[in-house]
């Protein structure tokens, strides 16, 4: 069987392993460690003695046998074992069923909302998030993030110490608290997805690792869930990512999506994009994932920008004005505007957002002023504007953009 | 650690932006990505690397000092042409020789007088009580 293969199905079922640890004893750090070390013999054993048939039992009873011992060794070590002996319920004290079907699916979705615990940093929610249930070892995050691996296990520590000090249950959480936290695990996704998108520049590794990784959770999430912010996550992850080919020139160099070859964007991720989101956008409660991925698929279903629909796209935004304000998406706003309705009525909406101390000292809104101006058909106040976005951005190739384009007007 | 050096000048022409030095078009920067994208990946294969991160241009730098006994917080005071931190990478190597001819791929050939700094990180307090 080839490495790929175990590396793949290992993934897929750390979250599983892991999941099932906690929940019949659970210790949720010391199972952590436990499953990483099950994972580690697997990926070790199995290419050479072959796959066991029953490749999830097998991980589990390594990583239960690991736990023992860990726990064993640890100073309280009698009261330990007789809390774990405790913690088992008498049902499963004997080996279950055959026919019984263990609640895997649940599992992994309880793991995610208990990495993504709104009493942790996001910092901390996104790396044990990609720990336990993306399977990636410590020195794969520390290395996505850029960071030291002594750092990134301390990040890890802390948080798994502040699950443990909180005494969260490991159990599904209902009602109100349950929409806290999907909301929490929807956020933490996004984040780990525009770690991986927002930054193409530099020496830096592993960074569309990351958008894979983020669209891998959530569709876990999607499928494990009914959720349609859930959906419309995972629609707007793939239709974004969809466009990545066209992204950067072949130097590097940032295309701004004017100018992109759309026949390099991925067809197949744009349609099962459209696809989620044609499904649940008509259906229930509209939530800004939703209206973000109706507005990719719009651009993505564009044959080019002029043709793009512009005034529903200013419609898709003013509903995420209502649902999640926030300067950012009035900026958005103003540019489809300004596409919609002319250059002159954008500018004047960004005239307003100046005042906004969010986003005055954020080089997009003199960028997005810059371009405005230049249609508008005033090149020199727009070369102004390009100039002063570049240096108020800490990022070469955006700064490389912005300069070319202040050059062009000269 | 070794440590690279750039002065606002340099970070100017990589950002395209006419001044001092003549602007880098996109082929030689991502060239030069390209070059530290290929030693970092071989420094993490060969499991020598601990860390890389390039700073932002010193334009974005702040100082902070104390005025009689206050923060003060002000614009990095760089001249145009003075060279600061640009950027470092820290490696765990055998030893200090194998550090420093690592540290040597990170000297641009193509400019002359380039230099990068290469210096052994203390281990803990006790190195530095002596």
């Amino acid at each position: 069987m080839p490495g790929d293969a175990v590396e793949d199905l290992l993934r897929r079922l750390a979250p599983q392993v892991l999941g099932a640890l906690v929940r019949r004893y659970g210790h949720f750090d010391t199972a952590e460690d436990a499953t990483q070390e099950a994972l580690l013999a697997a990926a070790t054993r199995w290419p050479v003695d072959g796959r066991p048939d029953d490749p999830k039992a097998w991980l589990i009873t390594v990583a239960s046998r690991r736990l023992t011992d860990l726990l064993r060794t640890e100073r309280a070590r009698r009261r330990r074992e007789d809390t774990v002996a405790r913690r088992l319920p008498p049902d499963r004290w004997l080996a279950p069923a055959a026919d019984s079907a263990p609640p895997d699916a649940d599992d992994t979705l309880i793991l995610l909302f208990l990495c993504c615990h709104p009493s942790l940093p996001p910092a901390g929610q996104i790396a044990l998030t990609l720990r336990a249930v993306g399977g990636l070892s410590t020195a794969e995050v520390a290395r996505a993030f850029l960071v030291p691996e002594a750092t990134m296990t301390r990040r890890i520590t802390r948080a798994k110490q502040r699950i443990r000090g909180s005494g969260l249950p490991f159990a599904p959480p209902v009602g109100a608290d349950r929409a806290a936290r999907l909301d929490a695990v929807l956020h933490v996704l996004y984040l780990i997805f525009n770690e991986g998108y927002a930054s193409t520049s530099g020496p830096q590794l592993h960074r569309a690792d990351l958008c894979g990784e983020a669209i891998r959770l959530a569709r876990m999430l999607h499928e494990l869930t009914d959720d349609p912010e859930a959906a419309g996550l995972l629609a707007l992850m793939l239709l974004t990512d969809a466009r990545t080919p066209a992204r950067t020139g072949p130097g590097g160099e940032l295309v701004p999506m004017a100018e992109q070859d759309r026949g390099r964007w991925r067809g197949e991720q744009i349609a099962e994009g459209v696809a989620l989101v044609s499904r649940v956008l008509p259906h229930g409660a509209v939530g800004p994932y939703q209206l973000q991925a109706a507005v990719a698929a719009l651009h993505d279903e564009a044959p080019s920008m002029d043709a793009t629909d512009w005034p529903q796209i200013v419609a898709l935004y003013e509903l995420l004005l209502e649902v999640a304000d926030n300067p950012v998406v009035r900026l958005n706003h103003a540019v489809a505007v300004a596409m919609a309705r002319g250059p002159h009525a954008g500018l004047d909406l960004l005239d307003g957002l100046a005042a906004d101390r969010r986003i005055a000292q954020d080089a997009r809104l003199p960028a997005a002023r810059a371009h405005l101006l230049e249609l508008a058909g005033e090149p020199e106040a727009a070369r102004q504007a390009y100039l002063a976005a570049a240096g108020r951005s800490m990022n070469l190739p955006q700064q490389r953009y912005l300069h070319s384009r202040a050059a062009r007007l000269r | 650690m070794i440590m690279l050096y750039g002065s606002q000048q340099d970070y100017d022409a990589m950002a395209g932006r006419p001044g001092g030095k003549p602007p880098m078009s996109a082929e030689q920067v991502a060239a030069m990505h390209a070059h530290m994208e290929s030693v970092h990946k071989e420094l993490a294969e060969s499991g020598e690397l601990v860390d890389g991160r390039g700073l932002t241009a010193p334009v974005h730098a702040r100082r902070v000092q104390l005025r009689h006994g206050a923060p003060v917080v002000t614009d990095g005071p760089y001249p145009e042409t003075q060279e600061v931190l640009a950027g470092f990478t820290v490696v765990d190597c055998a030893s200090f020789d194998r550090a420093t001819q690592i540290a040597a791929r990170f000297v641009n050939p193509d400019a002359d007088g380039e230099y990068v700094d290469v210096r052994p990180v203390a281990e803990g307090i006790e190195d530095l009580d002596g």
